[in-house]
């Protein structure tokens, strides 16, 4: 059972209905539609008095409170699966860029700057889109959702082809 | 319910994304190579246990456990789902992140996931500093209790 849980991979069949039912507990018992995006605006109108973020959606507490339990809860996955060991390795990247971790490192802010911006011109990300709008039925979100998983084919073929992988 | 007890509605997300390989370089790669339909095949089942519950929230009156009312925010429709989709998805590719799995990825000792979460609230706070310049549009969500 330990194993099942901890250690050996989860089954898409597993995994998704666990994904749905977290989405499904936020409302139940906190009576909110999760959406982690959101979050990273709340950090901006703490440490900003940018117009944009007066919004009253990043004014919110319990989006803070939520995402700083995302990090315990990958580190909590990966330690009681025995496979915490911090360090810069990052997959099949570490190749295409051949191990150099000043490429990762423009890569990645590039590519989280862009994945910063997109989510708040489309209005939410994966889990407030993706998850939560599609459940409720809202067209924004499976239109968003097709852009996320368009344009995530289109460019990633187009990063391979470039960097050769 | 007090904000502070989302830490724990955070840490199973945390938890879940991660033992769902979402946190996973390889699995995002895969999945935008069409080669490994596992996310896919997750997020789709996510959608439809959540819409099963939502479901069942709104036959009984869309209230908590302790009876307050539910508010889900609405995503009302706007063009910038397809912009903002697109440019999003380009993100994700490059980084093979998004804002949840980024901070999970740090939680679970992958130290690149810095750069993406530093990458994340710089490209969210540069829109916010546009959009601002630009005239604020209307929030995205919409809340209200029954969807």
């Amino acid at each position: 059972m330990y194993d099942a849980i901890f250690v050996t991979a989860w089954p898409w069949w597993v995994a998704g209905p666990a994904l749905g039912l977290v989405v499904f507990l936020t409302a139940w018992l906190g009576g909110k539609g999760l959406g982690v995006s959101t979050a990273y605006g709340s950090v901006c109108a703490l440490t900003s008095r940018v117009p944009f973020f007066a919004a009253k959606e990043y004014r919110e507490a319990w989006r803070l409170w939520f995402v700083l339990g995302l990090p315990i809860g990958g580190a909590v996955a990966f330690l009681l699966g025995g496979r915490f060991a911090p360090g810069w390795a990052y997959g099949g990247l570490d190749g295409l860029v051949a191990g150099s971790l000043p490429a990762k490192a423009g890569l990645l802010f590039v590519g989280g700057a862009l994945v910063g911006a997109g989510a708040r011109w489309a209005g939410g990300c994966p889990s407030g889109h993706s998850i939560v709008g599609i459940a409720q039925g809202s067209i924004a979100s499976l239109v968003a959702t097709a852009g996320f998983m368009l344009g995530g084919v289109v460019v990633f073929n187009l990063l391979v082809a470039v960097l050769g992988g | 319910m007090p904000p502070w007890r989302f830490l724990v509605f955070g840490t199973l997300f945390g938890f879940v994304l991660s033992r769902a390989r979402a946190t996973d370089y390889d699995t995002i790669a895969g999945m935008f190579r069409l080669t490994d339909l596992h996310l896919m095949f997750v997020i789709g089942l996510g959608i439809g246990t959540a819409a099963l519950g939502f479901w069942l929230l709104r036959r009984t009156g869309n209230r908590t456990l302790s009876g307050q009312p539910i508010a889900l925010g609405t995503k009302r429709w706007h063009r910038g789902a397809i912009g903002g989709g697109l440019l999003f998805g380009a993100g994700w590719a490059l980084s093979g992140a998004c804002p949840g799995t980024s901070l999970a990825q740090f939680g679970e000792g992958k130290l690149v996931a810095l750069f993406t979460i530093a990458g994340i609230l710089a490209g969210t706070y540069a829109y916010g500093l546009v959009r601002s310049k630009l005239g604020t549009p209307a929030p995205t969500i919409r809340v209200r209790p029954a969807v």
